[in-house]
Order: C-alpha cells, then sequence, then structure tokens
C-alpha cells in the first residue's frame, strides 16, 4: 500500500505547510502580570537602623533602580521604604528580592552582604532567638549572649568565614544570611554555643563539616 | 753281698766326697778319686732297675778312664730322662696319680734324698776343677761321669722336691681353687704381655741361676746352643713325653719332674730361691738332653730319628726366629685382636645417637659428655657487672639520651587536605563576592582570580622593592626597575637629568626611545632634500587627504542637521497631537515614525543601556 502511505504522508506535509508558526511569547512583565497595575511593599525601618540608612542610601538605591528596575523611595513620616514595580520591571521577583535586601539591611546586615541577596536566589535569612533554643536568664542569658559573639567578635566571624555566611547577634535575636545548607550548619553551631558548648569544641566540628562540605566540590 | 758292701761303701764315699771342703778337690788326691769312683758306681747301681734299655749292670770304674765312666753313665741316663719326662707328661695329665705315687714313694726317696744331696754338694766341688786343669783325664772323665751323675742326681732330687711340692699342692687345691687354672691364667697373661721375650728372659734367668750355681763353661755354651734352640714351655712338656718312662715306678717320678718344670716356668719370681733354682737346673737338664738329644738322636735313640722330624713333631716353634719375625708375629697378634674388637658391636658412646633405651641404666653419669652449646651461656651477675650497668645508666641519664621506642612515621595515605585556618577576623569580603568567586572557581577554574590574601599580596610588594633596592645598591648586577603600566607622562629629557641612585656613566641618551619621539617608515627625507617632483608629489597627497576630510565634515554635519530638523518636527507634532487629545501620540510612537536609525550616532539618543554601578568616575567613551 506504498502509494496509500506516500499520499498520507503528502497530506501531513501540506498540513504542516499550512498550519501557522508556534507564537513565542515572552515573559511577562511585571504590569503586564498585573495587568498594568503597580506592586508595591513596604519595609519598615526600626530605629537603631535609620542613621546607617541614611548613610547608606544611595549603596541601596543604585542597584535596586538601576538593575533591580524597581522604583524605591523613602517614606520619611511613616518611617518606611517604599518599593514599587515599574513598567520596565522585567521579572516580577526583582520586587521580592529588592524587599527582601532592604529587609535583610534593616535586621542589620551589611550593604555588601546584603547585595548577595540580588545577585542569588538561593540565600535565605534565617531568625531566631535565644530562648527559642535554651530558656537562659539573666547572666546565663548574658553569658551566652558573649559566648556566642566570642572576645572582640572572633567566635562569630569564625563561623561566619567557615560556613561562608553572614551573622548578625542583636541581643537575644539571631540572624543568620547564606545558603541553605550553610545555614543549617551555622545554625548548629550557635545552637550548640547557645546549649553551653565550650568554643574551641565548636571550631573542631566546624571545621570537620566544613572540610567535608569543600571536598564535596 | 756284692751290692750291700760296695752299696755301703758307697753310701761312705758319698758321704766322704760330701764333708770334704771344697777347696780340696782342687788338688789332685787318688783317695777322692777313688770316693768319687764308689760313689758314682752306687749311684748307678741305684739307677739301674729304673732303666730298662740299660746294656750295663754295673758300672766297672776301677781300670776305665773317665771318659769311658762318663759315656756309661750317659747310656744309662739318656733313656732315663726320657722316661722321666714321659712320666712327668702323665702326672701333668692325671694328677691324681701323684698322690699314689708320692705316697708309695714317699718314704724311700726320703732316705736317698739326703744322699743325693751329699753327692750333689760333692759334684759341687768337682765342677770347680773345670776351670784350673786337672792331671789327667781322669778327673775329667770322673767330672763327666760326675756331671752325668751329678744330673741324675739333681734329677732325682728335685723329682723328690717336685713330689713334696706336690704333695703341698694336693693340700691346697680344693673345688675352688686349681693350682693348674691359675697356672694357665697366669701363663696367658705372660704370653700375652710378654709374649716370645718371656722365655728369652727366662732363659737369661736361668743363665744367671746357673752362673750362681755353678761356673760350668760347657753348660754356658751349652744352654747357648739350647737358648737358640728351646722356643716354648708346651714344647719342653712334650719332649718330656717324648723322653718317655716305661715304668710305672718312674711315673711318679716323671710326674713330679713335670710338675716341677711347670712350677718353674709358670711361678717364676718364685716362693723359694732354691726350688727356683732347682727347676732352673731341671730345666737346663731338659734343655741340655733335649739339644744332646736332638743331636745324638740318629745315634742313639730309634724312636725319632731325624732332626728334621723332631722339628716337626716339636711343631713350627721350634725353628729358629729372626726379630723381624718375631715383631711381626707380634704385630699380628695386635692386628688380630684390634680386628676381634672391630668386629664386636660398639660400646654405646661410640655409636652415633643413643636413646636412654638403647644404653644401660646410669650409664650417661659415668661417661664424661662433652657437647657444643650453642647458646652464650647467662651471664654471672657479679658487683662489677652491676656497677657498669649502673654507671651507663648515670651517663644516659645526664646525657639525655634515652633509647625510647620511636613510632614509625605513617605514610600519607591521602594528600593533605588543604588546611584552612580558622579566620576569626571579619571578613573583608562582602557575601556576594564570597559566592561570587566560589561560584567562578565551579564554573571556570583557570579564570578565577588568585585567591592572594591582602596580607599576602602586601608582603609580596614589600618584598619586591626591597630586593630591587638591594639589586640597585650591587652595581654590576644592575636590574632595572619593573615596569608598572601606570599611565604617566615622560618628558623627553636627558637620562642623566632624571634622579639615579647612582650615577654610573654619564649618557645624554635621551629618555625617550626614537621610535617613541618619531614612527614613520620607508626612506625619510627632510625637506631640503626632496626633489622638485617629490615636493610635488606629497602636495598632492596632502590635498588629496584635505579634501577627503573636509567632505567628510560636511556629511556629518548635514546629517545632524537633517537629524535635528526631523526632532523638531516630530516634538512639534507630539505637541499638536498632544493638544489634540483624541489620538495622543507617545514620544515612542513618534520615535517609531522616524526612520530607523542605521546611521552610527555619535551622541545617542535613548540608550536604555542598564549599567552595572561601577566603582570611580571613569566614563568609557
Amino acid at each position: 500500500m506504498e502509494p496509500q502511505t506516500s499520499t498520507l504522508m503528502e497530506v501531513e506535509a501540506a498540513n504542516r505547510v499550512n498550519l501557522p508558526t508556534k507564537p513565542n511569547f515572552e515573559p511577562l512583565k511585571a504590569h503586564e502580570m498585573s495587568e498594568g497595575r503597580v506592586q508595591s511593599r513596604k519595609v519598615s525601618v526600626p530605629p537603631h537602623r535609620y542613621t546607617p540608612l541614611k548613610k547608606a542610601w544611595m549603596d541601596i538605591y543604585t542597584p535596586i533602580f538601576e538593575q533591580m528596575k524597581i522604583d524605591i523611595r523613602m517614606n520619611l513620616k511613616a518611617r518606611k521604604v517604599e518599593l514599587k514595580t515599574r513598567a520596565d520591571t522585567p521579572d516580577i521577583s526583582n520586587l521580592q528580592k529588592c524587599a527582601d535586601f532592604v529587609h535583610a539591611f534593616m535586621l542589620g546586615f551589611d550593604v555588601i552582604d546584603a547585595i548577595a541577596l540580588l545577585r542569588m536566589d538561593e540565600l535565605y535569612v534565617e531568625s531566631f532567638e535565644i530562648k527559642d533554643v535554651k530558656t537562659l536568664r539573666g547572666e546565663h542569658l548574658s553569658r551566652a549572649i558573649g559566648r556566642l559573639s566570642g572576645k572582640g567578635g572572633k567566635t562569630k566571624f569564625a563561623i561566619e568565614n567557615s560556613t561562608k555566611t553572614r551573622i548578625v547577634i542583636a541581643d537575644t535575636k539571631i540572624h543568620i544570611l547564606g545558603s541553605f545548607a550553610n545555614l543549617k550548619i551555622a545554625r548548629d553551631s550557635l545552637c550548640s554555643l547557645i546549649l553551653g558548648s565550650p568554643a574551641g569544641k565548636v571550631y573542631s566540628k566546624l571545621r570537620a563539616v566544613t572540610a567535608r562540605l569543600a571536598e564535596r566540590f | 753281698m756284692s751290692n750291700s758292701n760296695p752299696n755301703n761303701g758307697g753310701l761312705e764315699a758319698l758321704h766322704r766326697l760330701k764333708s770334704t771342703e771344697p777347696p780340696l778337690f782342687l788338688a789332685p788326691s787318688p783317695d777322692l778319686s777313688q770316693a768319687a769312683r764308689l760313689a758314682s758306681k752306687y749311684v748307678f747301681s741305684l739307677l739301674q732297675p729304673h732303666c730298662p734299655k740299660s746294656p750295663f749292670d754295673n758300672l766297672l770304674v776301677d781300670e776305665f778312664d773317665a771318659e769311658q765312666i762318663w759315656q756309661r753313665i750317659d747310656i744309662q741316663s739318656q733313656p732315663l730322662v726320657s722316661n722321666l719326662r714321659r712320666e712327668l707328661n702323665k702326672f701333668e695329665k692325671n694328677p691324681e696319680l701323684v698322690s699314689k705315687g708320692f705316697d708309695r714313694f714317699k718314704d724311700e726317696k726320703k732316705t736317698q734324698e739326703r744322699e743325693i744331696e751329699e753327692q750333689y754338694d760333692e759334684m759341687d766341688g768337682y765342677y770347680d776343677d773345670d776351670g784350673d786343669k786337672m792331671d789327667g783325664l781322669d778327673d775329667e772323665e770322673e767330672m763327666d761321669g760326675l756331671d752325668e751323675g751329678e744330673d741324675d742326681d739333681d734329677d732325682e732330687e728335685e723329682e723328690e722336691e717336685e713330689e713334696e711340692e706336690k704333695g703341698r699342692i694336693a693340700g691346697i687345691e680344693d673345688r675352688f681353687l686349681k693350682v693348674k687354672e691359675l697356672e694357665e691364667f697366669l701363663e696367658d697373661g705372660e704370653a700375652r704381655g710378654y709374649g716370645l721375650q718371656k722365655k728369652k728372659g727366662n732363659r737369661k734367668v736361668d743363665k744367671k741361676k746357673k752362673s750362681e750355681g755353678s761356673d760350668e763353661e760347657d753348660e754356658e755354651e751349652g744352654e747357648d746352643d739350647e737358648d737358640d734352640a728351646e722356643d716354648e714351655d708346651e714344647d719342653e712338656d712334650e719332649e718330656l713325653g717324648d723322653l718317655g718312662f716305661s715304668d710305672d715306678d718312674d711315673e711318679g717320678l716323671d710326674k713330679l719332674g713335670n710338675a716341677r718344670l711347670m712350677l718353674w716356668t709358670r711361678l717364676v719370681r718364685g716362693d723359694k730361691a732354691k726350688i727356683v733354682v732347682d727347676c732352673c737346673y731341671f730345666g737346663i737338664i731338659m734343655i741340655e738332653e733335649k739339644g744332646f738329644k736332638s743331636k745324638s738322636k740318629p745315634i742313639k735313640e730309634s724312636e725319632d730319628s731325624d732332626f728334621g722330624n723332631d722339628e716337626g713333631s716339636g711343631s713350627m716353634h721350634e725353628e729358629i726366629l729372626s726379630t723381624h719375625e718375631r715383631e711381626h708375629m707380634r704385630h699380628q697378634s695386635d692386628i688380630e685382636q684390634m680386628e676381634k674388637v672391630n668386629l664386636e658391636p660398639k660400646t654405646w658412646t661410640m655409636q652415633g645417637e643413643v636413646t636412654a633405651a638403647k644404653r644401660p641404666k646410669n650409664s650417661a653419669l659415668e661417661v664424661d659428655l662433652d657437647f657444643e652449646h650453642n647458646i652464650r651461656p647467662a651471664p654471672v651477675i657479679t658487683e662489677e657487672v652491676t656497677a657498669t650497668l649502673e654507671e651507663i645508666i648515670q651517663k644516659r641519664i645526664l646525657e639525655g639520651r634515652f633509647d625510647d621506642v620511636q613510632k614509625p612515621a605513617t605514610l600519607p595515605s591521602k594528600a593533605p587536605r588543604e588546611y584552612k585556618e580558622m579566620d576569626e577576623n571579619k571578613s573583608k569580603k562582602g557575601l556576594a563576592e564570597v559566592y561570587e568567586e566560589e561560584y567562578v572557581q565551579k564554573t571556570d577554574p583557570a579564570s578565577a582570580p588568585l585567591t592572594f590574601s591582602d596580607e599576602q599580596k602586601e608582603a609580596s610588594m614589600l618584598f619586591k622593592t626591597l630586593c630591587l633596592k638591594l639589586d640597585a645598591l650591587s652595581h654590576f648586577h644592575f636590574a632595572p626597575k619593573p615596569v608598572i603600566e601606570d599611565m604617566s607622562i615622560q618628558a623627553n629629557v636627558p637620562a642623566l637629568a632624571l634622579e639615579e641612585i647612582a650615577p654610573v656613566a654619564i649618557s645624554d641618551a635621551a629618555i625617550l626611545a626614537p621610535e617613541e619621539i618619531f614612527a614613520g617608515k620607508g626612506d625619510i627625507k627632510e625637506e631640503a632634500e626632496l626633489t622638485q617632483e617629490e615636493r610635488k608629489r606629497r602636495r598632492a597627497n596632502k590635498k588629496r587627504k584635505f579634501k577627503a576630510e573636509t567632505a567628510k565634515r560636511i556629511a556629518n554635519k548635514a546629517q545632524t542637521t537633517i537629524w535635528a530638523k526631523l526632532r523638531i518636527i516630530v516634538k512639534s507634532t507630539a505637541y499638536m497631537s498632544s493638544i489634540n487629545k483624541k489620538n495622543p501620540l507617545t514620544t515612542e510612537a513618534a520615535a517609531s515614525l522616524l526612520p530607523p536609525d542605521n546611521m552610527p550616532a555619535k551622541t545617542p539618543i535613548t540608550a536604555a543601556v542598564p549599567q552595572l554601578t561601577v566603582p570611580g568616575n571613569l566614563v568609557l567613551p
């Protein structure tokens, strides 16, 4: 039945020719997605971050506005930073990233550290309190905080350097910025410090873990 | 009657001879000679019944010479001696006959003994006469006869004494102790120890003994001959046996004689000197008899005719052996002994491996065992040893040199991991940079910037500057400054003018190189050198270039003016439209009306190029 197959094929070919080309859709812009509506975010500024914000405003503004294409302004009366999508915002996730970036700054992280949030997707900020780990009161709490930071902050820095994270200890609150795996390691070491293990022990564990991590790559 | 008178006379004569002093014999005296004749006749008659074959009944002494008398005595005594020998052999074999004979003859012999002794002493005197020449042959004959008689007497004497001895021995002997066995044992021992030498020694002893008793030269001579001829004791016994004794009466005598001989040979050391002496004499007699017998065999005896037979009967031991042959015999006996020992199984000490079962009990204790010890014997700890040890210990402690066990260096199984020091300082890089570096390393390890820490950079810079300065100070190894490509203006000033640390040489070379001053190719000529055509050519080129440039400029200007005009138009239209609100025309729409922007615009209109926040104020063209 060769003539039949050949005719079939011809028909198909003909059909193929007749069909229009596939449409090539570009990703929706923020405006189009929201059907022209503008999306915005508002990040409140705690009072102790007011002055640092003022100092580092341009560093914050430039990347957001220039590269993320997000409108950013500081509402002085409400003490909030407002972020708004523009028409040319390429991706809706930009707004969230910028919001996270600003929020990280408000928590206490440096701009250069927080910038990483804009650049990388997989970075997260984790916050927890000392009382979540162990109920400590009075001197014990103070001592725990002291243990966490170490002398001149060396313990904190040691953890930061070895796990490629950034840690902010604000009284009883602890904020950690980093990738998921590193975050976990940092959290574990901090928890062990809170629970009472000496710094040397934490260091040794850190060393082992980070070596393993480094080997994997 | 005839007998008794001469007997009495004979006895008396014997007594007389015995009683006379020996020196009296020196001087010739007819009385003594008469007495001697009578005595010899008496003895002859006594012996006559014992001799079966003697042709004479009496010894006629009156008219005969000494030699004739002697010959007659000899004729009688020779068969007698052989008989005696035979009897001795018999007694040797059957000792019980001795006692019988002994009892029988005891009493008789006792009486005769003394007579014989007397005669013996008398004979001694005559023996002395040998040395001096006596008158007439009578004396010599007498002496010979006496000798013969004396010999016979000696025989009897010895036989009697032998009998006595035998009786005594019979008393000693019982079922445990046999003198014969003792003698045999002694003989064996002596034969082994001495061998043939013993015979010689004995012969020598015989000589000595003989010399003590008598000074007979004849006998000595005879003995020498006999020494050569004699060999062994058994032979003598045989000879004794050979002599033969027919009479039963003589049995005892013969046996006594045999026993006497045996005693002599066995008990050389001798209990009684006299017995020894007598034995010697008896032996001598036997020897003599044998010798004479051997010589006179063919004449007198019919039984053993040949010398050779005698020898043959006497066995090979009779032949004369040389010193070498004797040595050889001794060696042979030694060899036989050794071979016998070798054939036997060895003692357990000579065998190789011997277990306890194979050797007798406790035999290892008796033997002095010696074997090699391969282990070094344990050192004996003395005070000196401990002192030396303590010295060594103290010295070591002072030095601090302890021989501790050192751990062996473990081989690295894996390459050592890159050890990252725990940095306890605030990191200078931002988190973003950290991750950026990590990412770059992952994707493209080659292009990743060297992870030089700042400190290291600083250190390396410092070191470089230091090295440079040091090199400059050492003139002849001068290394130029490292060129760090910074933008810097260099004035074309002679080198000397610039600061130099050590002005080595004066040079008027400019800083800038000629190429830097002027870069051109081809044959460069100055204005003055040019020819007319060249000048014209140059002018023509210049003009051409100028014309091209100007045309270009104008064109650009024109374009810009066109664009400017167009813009104005657009703006105006936009304004107009804005006034007219029905159709609002955005700037974009108006821009889209314009022709596409193909011309390379020097001033960008709306270049929405996203720029990274670059530090510094560098504006890229």
